[in-house]
């Protein structure tokens, strides 16, 4: 079956005798990556036809600069929700590794090249997003309230102890590395349009996690444990340690995400990020991966990614206020919530 | 004598104040059959943890092939050869079937360690080779399936696979028969015997003590923490066994003889269908008569008692309860006729395993407990809950204690009290007595035979075919959604009614 076609049945669903239906449906079990395709090809298809100019180059490489930061975040979040936890944490150790770490290189080691910065934030991010794991392991608590926690806590220490003032003057390294060009291509109308270099740290990252995820014995426990922790204790993997790398791994990427964040901004302000958890959680969501742990890829995750950023910066090009767009994104997740139990329905029979 | 491949040597396991196992010895033998039995609650699942190396001993020794391993933890136990089939199965539902039985053996080679490389190409070898040696299909497509896309009878076999593929020397299974048909069950033995015959111990915990005499072996009785007798389940009787187990002697025939002469009708079914499930069943119960019904799980008799406590309403035909029709469109007007279902599976359909005993016997009453402001009198609530408790010789410390901290015998108790408290007319029974202990088996039977004669009409939905044959008036057989035979009980026996369930060729491939 073509993609075409699911399209196709999709739409008249209703109409289809039950066969078709049925084979939609199970056919969509199999390959759950379908929803954030379809929506997004739809998208595409209806913002293009209402506005010509939205079949650009210019706008493709805006869409993948714009997902290079809430891609990274949505990865770690992936990694998380696979092991049957849940991150609400990973903006603030975004923030506070930027900004801590963008201080610290401007007024210590001003001549830090950005490798050993990117390395730097990883570390820190990693051992940040540990202390998530290890408070869920101790206290036994469930992972949304331990990291609504750490996220106030993390929040607080960064405007209490490192600093509240915007911060321009980024250090040489940060700024020339936002500044390297990938990709450059001069349009019709003499315009230069360009994907940055920086895009290929979430490339990197998503080749990485998805190679970490299905070949190493931490990547199937990491599923494992997210699908019946008790069962994979009793089968001998060691869940209080799958769980505290599961949140290293998302702090990680947080910390990698915060200094791309600077990079790409060239500014460091400590109140950025905040309240940018939820459109993540939506894009691993939207890429079908279940909120109850378990389940999730790479492929999906990433389109979900793409969704949301699609959503969230091309509606305006058709004119479409940004309070219209907050609806928009809503109508998609209802629907994916409703697509993804009517799948689970299906596997069950 | 050789050196077993398993021996325990004065094993005692306190947990607070409660001394659950005391001092049990024994040994196993590869390649033979051995069936733990007990009540619940005697120390069995103690016992097994120990050995599986989920839960340390608090003294004595744990031996393998000779070796003290006392202490071991569940990486050393499958390293060292015991492979432990919890009665969930121990599969991660949403992993591969070739991950399911594949995965173990690298994790125990890398005992436990996660930072490394996954043979993937392993994996699938290991699994093939596994699934092929218990008759399993071994193509891509079975083994890239997710684990909660089987049926529970495939998983079961899934299970016996990945202990195939660890070269198990002793394979624990816990209930492996509870939730399949006589067919499966069937098929689940021959499977077992393969394991036995490549040399492998296996240990049945079990309540089933017919497939046990099928199978063979030796019975290991246990009771209150103490290994009671060793028999032979082969020769020993069920009174025998039962003897051991409960220390009383047990009701092994009829529990009643069959209401004679004209009973008053209840129920009356007439031409019911549900397209997909059952066509035009007709039957009739009477007040004071308990009916058996039985067939394959998809012969159609689940939804037919689904249907009638309004669970799964029936496209077409009437049903009558005592002269008046009966609204099967939904299941609150069913139970305010009059009808009480209890269904099979307790954990999951039936129990708040986390609330207090008396809310989950009264959940279904609350209507008739209101007093002043429309408020629910706690205090009637909680009498009510005690009476039942008294009634159906429920042991439990308090009625506040949480379900959970009963055995599975009174927890089935608990859910039975429960419908009985809506003083229904009709009483379903869907499998009363799954996982439960022959001692709460008798209990349970005695609580249905004083409600039938004090005028209740009852369905008894089960696979157990002696619980049917002990209880029932009739029992109707159902095969392919209409009912095949209907028999007198008292003078049925267990192979014609195996026959007339399974179909005559299934028992000479059995």
């Amino acid at each position: 079956m073509t993609t075409t076609n699911t399209e196709t049945s999709h739409a008249a669903d209703p109409a289809q005798g039950p066969s078709a239906s049925r084979r939609f449906w199970t056919w969509s079990a199999q390959h759950p990556t379908i929803f954030p395709a379809v929506l997004i090809v739809l998208t595409c298809l209806v913002v293009g036809a209402i506005n010509t100019d939205f079949w650009q180059l210019a706008n493709l490489f805006d869409i993948l600069r714009a997902s290079v930061v809430r891609g990274l975040f949505a990865l770690g979040v992936l990694v998380v929700l696979a092991s049957g936890g849940l991150d609400v944490s990973f903006t603030a150790i975004g923030a506070l590794v930027m900004y801590t770490l963008t201080l610290f290189v401007v007024n210590v080691a001003p001549e830090l090249g950005m490798a050993p910065i990117l390395a730097l934030a990883a570390v820190a991010g990693a051992g940040l997003g540990a202390i998530n794991g290890l408070l869920v392991n101790v206290l036994k608590a469930p992972a949304l309230i331990v990291t609504i926690g750490t996220q106030y806590a993390f929040r607080g220490f960064l405007l209490t102890f490192i600093g509240t003032a915007l911060f321009m003057n980024i250090p040489a390294a940060m700024d020339g590395f936002g500044r390297l060009t990938l990709i450059s291509v001069t349009t019709e109308r003499g315009l230069a349009v360009e994907l940055p270099v920086y895009f290929l740290v979430l490339v990197v990252a998503a080749l990485l996690t998805w190679w970490m995820l299905n070949f190493t014995m931490i990547g199937r426990a990491i599923f494992a444990v997210g699908g019946k922790p008790d069962i994979a204790a009793r089968l001998g993997y060691r869940v209080g340690r799958v769980r505290v790398f599961a949140f290293a791994f998302a702090g990680l990427l947080a910390g990698l995400a915060g200094v791309i964040h600077v990079t790409a901004n060239r500014l460091a302000n400590p109140f950025d990020l905040a309240g940018t958890e939820l459109p993540v959680i939506a894009a691993v969501v939207l890429g079908g991966a279940r909120i109850t742990g378990g389940s999730g890829t790479v492929q999906g995750t990433l389109l979900g990614v793409l969704l949301i950023t699609l959503v969230s910066n091309v509606l305006i090009l058709v004119g479409i206020p940004s309070s219209w767009q907050t609806a928009i994104l809503g109508g998609f997740i209802l629907v994916a919530g409703l697509f993804f139990a009517r799948l689970d329905k299906v596997r069950a029979t | 004598m050789t050196a077993a491949f398993l021996e325990t040597r004065d094993l005692h396991k306190r947990y607070g104040g409660v001394h659950a196992l005391k001092g049990v010895s024994l040994h196993i033998e590869r390649g033979q059959f051995y069936h733990l039995l007990g009540e619940n609650g005697c120390g069995k699942s103690t016992l097994i943890k120990i050995i599986s190396g989920a839960q340390p001993a608090t003294s004595g020794q744990v031996l393998i092939e000779g070796r003290d391993m006392t202490g071991l933890d569940p990486i050393q136990a499958l390293d060292a050869g015991i492979e432990t089939v919890y009665q969930d199965l121990s599969l991660l539902p949403n992993l591969t079937v070739a991950e399911n039985i594949g995965l173990s053996e690298q994790l125990v080679e890398g005992h436990g360690g996660l930072f490394r490389r996954l043979d993937r190409e392993r994996v699938t070898t290991t699994a093939q080779r596994a699934l092929e040696i218990v008759g399993l299909p071994a193509d891509r497509a079975f083994l890239s399936r997710p684990i909660d896309t089987l049926p529970i009878a495939l998983r079961q076999l899934v299970a016996i696979a990945r202990a195939v593929a660890s070269e198990a020397g002793l394979v624990i299974m816990d209930e492996p028969t509870t939730s399949l048909t006589r067919r499966e069950v069937d098929n689940l033995i021959r499977t077992v015997r393969r394991l036995q015959e490549n040399g492998a111990a296996v240990l049945f915990v079990t309540h089933k003590l017919d497939e046990a005499r099928e199978m063979g072996g030796t019975g290991l009785v246990m009771r209150d923490g103490e290994l009671v007798q060793t028999v032979d389940v082969g020769t020993a009787t069920n009174a025998e066994i039962g003897y051991w187990m409960t220390g009383r002697e047990l009701e092994q025939g009829r529990y009643r003889a069959s209401a004679k002469g004209d009973v008053m009708p209840l129920l009356d079914v007439q031409g019911l269908s549900l397209p997909g499930h059952y066509t035009d069943l007709s039957l009739q119960v009477g007040a004071g008569e308990i009916l058996g019904l039985t067939g394959l799980a998809d012969s159609g008799r689940n939804e037919f008692a689904l249907s009638l406590a309004g669970l799964a309403p029936p496209e077409a035909g009437t049903v009558t309860l005592a002269g008046a029709p009966l609204d099967v469109s939904a299941p609150h007007r069913a139970i305010e006729a009059g009808v009480a279902y209890v269904p099979e599976d307790r954990l999951t359909e039936g129990l708040f395993l986390e609330k207090p005993i008396s809310e989950n016997i009264t959940m279904s009453i609350l209507e008739r407990l209101k007093g002043a402001l429309g408020l629910v009198d706690r205090g009637r609530a909680r009498a009510r809950a005690q009476q039942t408790l008294d009634d159906l010789a429920i042991v439990a410390s308090d009625v506040e204690a949480p379900v959970s901290s009963l055995s599975g015998g009174n927890q089935q108790r608990v859910l039975i009290g429960r419908w009985l408290a809506t003083e229904p007319r009709l009483l379903i029974l869907h499998g009363p007595t799954v996982g439960v202990d022959v001692g709460s088996k008798d209990t349970i039977f005695r609580i249905i035979q004083a409600q039938a004669e004090a005028g209740m009409g009852i369905i008894i939905v089960s696979d157990d075919l002696p619980e049917l044959l002990q209880n029932c008036d009739r029992i109707a057989v159902m095969r392919e959604g209409r009912i095949h035979e209907t028999h007198d009980a008292e003078a049925l026996d267990e192979d014609t009614l195996y026959t007339a369930i399974a179909g005559a060729h299934a028992l000479a491939v059995a």
